[in-house]
């Protein structure tokens, strides 16, 4: 039956990216839809963007072995969308408007007149994705191999062929149309799940008390975390949300600037109701095991599986499971889509060249990053994991100052931008490979992440005040769209 | 200058998150105030980011205001009350909605309460405050002007 469900999902999707490649005329289609998109795709597209496959398996998970202090990553999906709304969503729309700009590096190139800053916003964005990419092929590979036993090496090349398929053909107008059938997948398989945590013990109360009776330290406000680490999570997702370029590129995309309107409450309210699968099988497979309903897992990212398998009817599992690869599939494409974008388009525009055929560059750009993502995440070992951990961090500390900063404050300078986004470049890559190869840790409670995004933040600020003359070297219409 | 209003929010919680974590790298590791002043640091930054992002020159905030000051009493109370409240979760707890008074804090007051406020609280103030027809037209004349030859 999982097999099944999955097949055709995987068929919907073949569907929708044949009609999508027959739209996908411009390399305006191919990275930004065409700017045509509706609030209800631009909502369920950013959802599926901002949970990958790990909302589904290594979240519960992580519940599942810290307890509280893992919902803190997902916390603030309550602020997260409208914080986004009022800082990014018009001015990011407008200047769509206005320059027809279709990368979050273009933004910043307009917003300082820089292609230097472009560039290297560029450049971190590729860095990032192609880690972020490979751990997700990799999980694709996992759940490709679990349903259909290929093998997790055949499980990586079928998963990487399927999504590479649509991508390939339709950018990221299949993406986002895909994005909205997975996104509403997702959405209603976690609603179900929710509806069979809370059939056991009596519900979320009876969980709880099964948990305070055998592991109290599970159910404080922090987990088994420290406070300051707890809330570190909480800092680094919820300002970092503002620097996903594979999320807020999407604003570009939508046809009617004044439908914005309702963003935050369907992108929020999507949001919820997916997390709901998160804390409940979390919290229910805990409660189980300590009830010894359930044996103890082998793996903490056997939670989702364990749960799916004793306590759901087979075809919602096939469904969950569907969730899982559309989750990965949804955040792989945009991520394509962004990468290919730096290549054929910021990092030439930085170095002075306009490459002509951007649509056909991008469809060869996409299929080489991905390649690439493939390779690493089939060989490299244990380095995909680690290029997977400073993705989120890299998009936070190099773009939030720049970007989401920077188009609200007039303040902000070209060589502020340019030195923030390479402080958050060094100091992501200095301090996460000092830390891989164990030659230096921060004290409990201290991310590089976070610490990346702080710095890069106070050297945003300082650098923009020392160098304040350049403030007013600003094109009229960029300032225009800053003040609207 | 007017965006410039929620600038100093931002920057002043940037350097609070700077501090609790500079403190942690104290001998002895982070003291007992590192904490708060992470969460007065999320508190300011996540208000100041909406100020600044919402901000327009000659408008005043309105009702958003409010959104604000509802965000960062949120946040400061329901984070500051899973620091200060005893730890009395265990067996025999009382329980508000299915969980541990301070966990509820936390879970209900700052994963929902701001997911069900702050999306109404946008759209409700939209056309004053963010975007409406008459903006959208000035941008399309500053688009034509910049193409016309």
């Amino acid at each position: 039956m999982i097999p099944l469900v999955l097949v055709l999902y995987f068929v919907i999707v073949a569907t929708i990216s044949v009609w999508a490649s027959r739209r996908t005329r411009t390399a305006r289609d191919f990275f930004v839809a065409g700017d045509g998109i509706g609030i209800w795709t631009l909502a369920i597209a950013a959802m599926t963007a901002t949970l990958t496959g790990f909302a589904f398996i290594g979240g519960p998970g992580l519940f599942y072995s810290l307890g509280l202090g893992a919902v803190f990553i997902v916390l603030p999906a309550s602020l997260t969308n409208s914080m986004a709304a009022w800082v990014l969503a018009k001015r990011m729309r407008l200047l769509a408007e206005l320059r027809g700009v279709i990368t979050v590096p273009d933004a910043i190139g307009a917003r300082y007149r820089s292609p230097t800053a472009q560039g290297l916003a560029a450049v971190a964005i590729l860095i990032a994705i192609i880690g972020y990419m490979g751990t997700n092929l990799l999980a694709l590979g996992i759940v490709v191999d679990a349903v259909f036993g290929t093998g997790f090496g055949w499980g990586v090349w079928l998963g990487t062929a399927t999504v590479l398929a649509y991508s390939v053909s339709g950018g990221i107008l299949a993406g986002v149309y895909t994005d909205l059938f997975q996104g509403s997948i997702k959405a209603l398989a976690s609603v179900l799940v929710f509806a069979y945590v809370l059939r056991l013990e009596g519900g979320v109360g009876g969980l709880s008390r099964v948990i305070l009776a055998h592991d109290p330290a599970f159910l404080t406000p922090w987990g088994k975390l420290t406070p300051l680490a707890a809330l570190s999570f909480f800092f680094v997702f919820g300002l970092g949300a503002l620097g996903q370029p594979h999320v807020i590129s999407k604003f570009y995309m939508l046809r009617n600037p004044l439908h914005l309107k309702w963003y935050p409450a369907l992108t929020t309210g999507a949001l919820m109701l997916t997390l709901l699968l998160y804390f409940g099988i979390g919290l229910a497979v805990k409660a189980e095991v300590a009830a010894g309903s359930l044996a103890p897992l082998l793996r903490a990212d056997d939670a989702t599986p364990q749960f799916l398998l004793h306590y759901t009817p087979v075809l919602l599992a096939g469904v969950v499971f569907a969730g899982v690869a559309a989750a990965i599939m949804g955040t792989v494409n945009a991520f394509m889509n962004v990468g290919a974008a730096a290549v054929v388009h910021d990092i030439p525009i930085a170095l002075g060249v306009r490459v002509s055929n951007e649509l056909y560059w991008g469809r060869v750009a996409t299929v080489v990053l991905t390649a690439i993502a493939a390779v690493v995440a089939r060989y490299s070992g244990s380095l995909v994991a680690f290029l997977g951990i400073f993705g989120w961090g890299l998009f936070a500390s190099t773009l939030v100052p720049a970007l989401a900063i920077g188009l609200n404050w007039p303040g902000a300078t070209r060589a502020g931008a340019i030195a923030s986004i390479l402080t958050g470049l060094a100091v992501t890559l200095t301090f996460e490979t000092a830390a891989y190869f164990k030659l230096y840790s921060f004290p409990a409670g201290v991310t590089v992440s976070g610490l990346s995004l702080v710095l890069s933040l106070l050297v945003f600020f300082a650098v923009s005040v020392l160098t304040r003359r350049q403030a007013a070297d600003v094109d009229p219409d960029i300032t225009l769209a800053m003040e609207v | 200058m007017a965006a410039r209003r929620g600038l100093a929010p931002v920057i002043a919680g940037t350097l609070a998150v700077g501090l609790a974590y500079g403190s942690a790298f104290l001998p002895g590791g982070a003291p007992r105030w590192a904490p708060w002043s992470m969460v007065a640091g999320i508190a300011l930054l996540c208000t100041g980011v909406m100020a600044l992002g919402a901000a327009r020159p000659g408008r005043r905030l309105g009702r958003m205001v409010w959104a604000l000051v509802f965000t960062f009493i949120v946040l400061v109370v329901c984070f500051g009350l899973a620091l200060v409240l005893p730890a009395t979760e265990g067996r025999g707890s009382r329980l508000v909605l299915g969980l541990p008074l301070r966990a509820a804090l936390v879970i209900y007051g700052i994963g929902w309460l701001p997911a069900l406020v702050l999306p109404a609280v946008y759209a409700r103030t939209f056309t004053q405050l963010t975007l409406d027809q008459a903006d959208l037209d000035r941008i399309r004349a500053a688009r034509r002007a910049r193409a016309a030859p």
